[in-house]
């Protein structure tokens, strides 16, 4: 839901913090999951749940692939998911100087 | 949705606390890990040049081996963490100019007329892959590809009574210390 560029999917503190570390990349680059869920200090389940919430607003994509034959994932912020998190930043940097 | 001066404060905080966390661990990733090896292999061939003899040389191809197959390692470890989409057209290109630098003389010269000479043309093919991906990524590489270039010509020319020592301190010290500036300065 948004409402003055605030977005409610994005707000939610953990996915704040996903949206945060996955923007930090480059347009085309992606991330492991299990790095992401180290760096940012969180379980599995934790963030498995966050990143399918935010794949379903089509914020992030999610990637499953192999390496050296084992399953890898790989996460990704979308050209959507970028819009919505600035526009969700700037909308809490305008509350905060009103 | 209605947020107090607060909470979006919290949140903003929330968000910079996140992005310079993941941006630290990002530095870890990048190239300091293959400056720090190569400086430490440029360092140790100059240095037993200086302090072995020349016939230390036949070390050098080991140490290149080693040195490769650790940058392979690395390379390897830090693209399953974070993957960069590779530019193929790029490596194609890296692949031609460097293959030919090597393969010509190899096959047309044999054998450099004297251990130095041979140093400085391997460096300089390095250092034009540097370059090249340097112009290419828009990165640091470029400016440590063409100081090092200098480097290693100022050796050969002005140098030469002192070349392995100036090598390893300027050569192998710019790259050593590039590292600990991509590692710990670089934004």
């Amino acid at each position: 839901m948004i409402m003055d560029g605030l977005d409610s999917v994005v707000h939610q503190p953990v996915r704040l913090r996903i949206m945060a570390a996955l923007t930090e990349l480059g347009p085309k680059d992606n991330v492991d999951f299990a790095y992401l869920k180290k760096r940012l200090n969180l379980t599995d389940g934790n963030l498995g749940s966050h990143l399918q919430t935010l794949e379903t607003a089509g914020y992030l994509r999610v990637e499953k692939t192999f390496v050296d034959r084992r399953p890898r994932t790989y996460v990704s912020a979308t050209a959507a998911g970028r819009f919505a998190f600035d526009r969700h930043v700037a909308a809490l940097r305008a509350i905060l100087h009103s | 949705m209605q947020l107090s001066p607060e909470d979006a404060a919290r949140a903003i905080a929330a968000v910079e606390e996140s992005r310079a966390a993941f941006r630290s661990a990002l530095r870890a990733n990048r190239g300091h890990l293959h400056l720090w090896l190569w400086g430490a292999i440029w360092t140790t061939m100059a240095l037993l040049m200086e302090f072995s003899g020349e016939t230390s040389v036949r070390h050098f191809p080991w140490l290149c081996l080693g040195g490769g197959l650790a940058s392979f390692v690395i390379g390897r470890v830090q693209a399953a963490q974070v993957r960069v989409p590779v530019d193929r057209r790029f490596l194609g290109v890296l692949f031609a100019v460097v293959g030919f630098a090597l393969l010509w003389p190899a096959l047309l010269i044999r054998r450099a007329p004297t251990n130095e000479l041979g140093f400085v043309y391997m460096g300089l093919v390095v250092m034009q892959a540097y370059i090249i991906a340097g112009i290419w990524f828009d990165t640091y590489l470029l400016w440590l590809g063409l100081l090092v270039t200098v480097l290693l010509l100022v050796g050969w020319w002005f140098v030469a009574p002192w070349f392995w020592l100036w090598i390893a301190v300027c050569c192998g010290g710019t790259l050593i210390g590039s590292g600990f500036y991509v590692r710990f300065l670089m934004r």
